[in-house]
């Protein structure tokens, strides 16, 4: 006789439990405390942790930028300008390093900040130069001393 | 007329160079280079470079990550031609914002293909019922840089 179907009274049941529950408490071997080795507690500790690091992941890229900007910073009033001013002017000279690359150069090649620092402090010069003009009255304008007849 | 507070502007005034001796010393500070570069009195170099959406600080024999396919065969040698910045002990060469092609040349190699680490990305909501889990292997290559020749063609 053809058998189509499992007979009612058998169930099946579970054999790999042991490797699916160390698929989570791997990850979660360096914690502190029962969550390394209880499941139950294991699960809850180990699925917080991976929705932090995703989320910090994101975040990884504004850390490292402020962490740059402060190295900048730094390195930049050791030559007597201001981290705006250095930024602003390298870039209307059309010089365009990332700020990773002007940290690193600020660690590592101290000679080359300072001729970048001196770039941008010519531009800055120049640009005030630009800004005052002539130093004279514009013409046609009301002088500030009214002289009273 | 006596000088008070409001004769001259608060701010410290400058004066920008001659513009003709600035010209002179440009070309003297040039030809120095120029000579410094054809004598090959120059010990390492370095150099900023654009690959792949980021800029690099690199040296010879220096190894590069990078988070996505080339397409390029492990063994090709690769020469990299946006160059920012490259620089010895003595003189530093500061493209606006590249440097020419005449001037500089890197050279690398492709070394490696692979994969990156398995990376977990989980959204959880608490109370909601919903988790999303997914591992995500990105691509990566590794390039080896040979050289970083200059070349005596400033102006």
């Amino acid at each position: 006789m053809v058998v189509l179907s499992a007979a009612r009274w058998v169930r099946s049941r579970l054999s790999d439990r042991f490797w699916r529950v160390q698929e989570v408490l791997k990850y979660a071997r360096h914690f502190r405390g029962r969550k390394n080795r209880c499941y139950k507690l294991a699960v809850k500790s180990v699925r917080r942790a991976f929705v932090r690091s995703t989320k910090a992941r994101r975040e990884k890229k504004r850390f490292l930028r402020a962490l740059w900007i402060t190295r900048i910073e730094a390195a930049s009033l050791e030559h007597g300008l201001k981290y705006p001013a250095f930024i602003s002017n390298l870039l209307k000279s059309q010089v365009e390093l990332n700020r990773k690359v002007l940290a690193d150069l600020a660690i590592y090649e101290p000679k080359t900040f300072k001729s970048l620092a001196a770039l941008a402090q010519r531009r800055r010069q120049e640009g005030f130069l630009a800004a005052l003009g002539d130093g004279k009255e514009p013409e046609g304008i009301f002088s500030r001393i009214v002289h009273h007849h | 007329v006596a000088k008070t507070s409001l004769t001259s502007p608060p701010w410290p005034e400058v004066k920008l160079p001659d513009p003709v001796e600035e010209a002179k010393y440009h070309a003297e500070v040039v030809q120095k280079v120029n000579g410094l570069i054809s004598a090959g009195h120059y010990g390492r170099l370095f150099a900023v470079v654009h690959f792949a959406s980021k800029q690099w600080k690199i040296t010879s024999e220096d190894l590069i990550m990078m988070d996505n396919v080339l397409e390029a065969e492990c063994g090709d040698r690769i020469r990299m031609e946006k160059v920012l910045l490259v620089g010895a002990d003595d003189f530093t060469l500061i493209g606006r914002p590249l440097l020419g092609k005449e001037l500089v040349r890197v050279e690398a190699t492709v070394i490696e293909k692979t994969e990156s680490w398995p990376k977990v990305n989980m959204r959880f909501w608490r109370r909601h019922n919903y988790q999303r889990k997914r591992i995500i292997a990105n691509p990566q290559t590794v390039l080896r840089i040979n050289t970083i020749e200059i070349y005596p063609c400033l102006s």
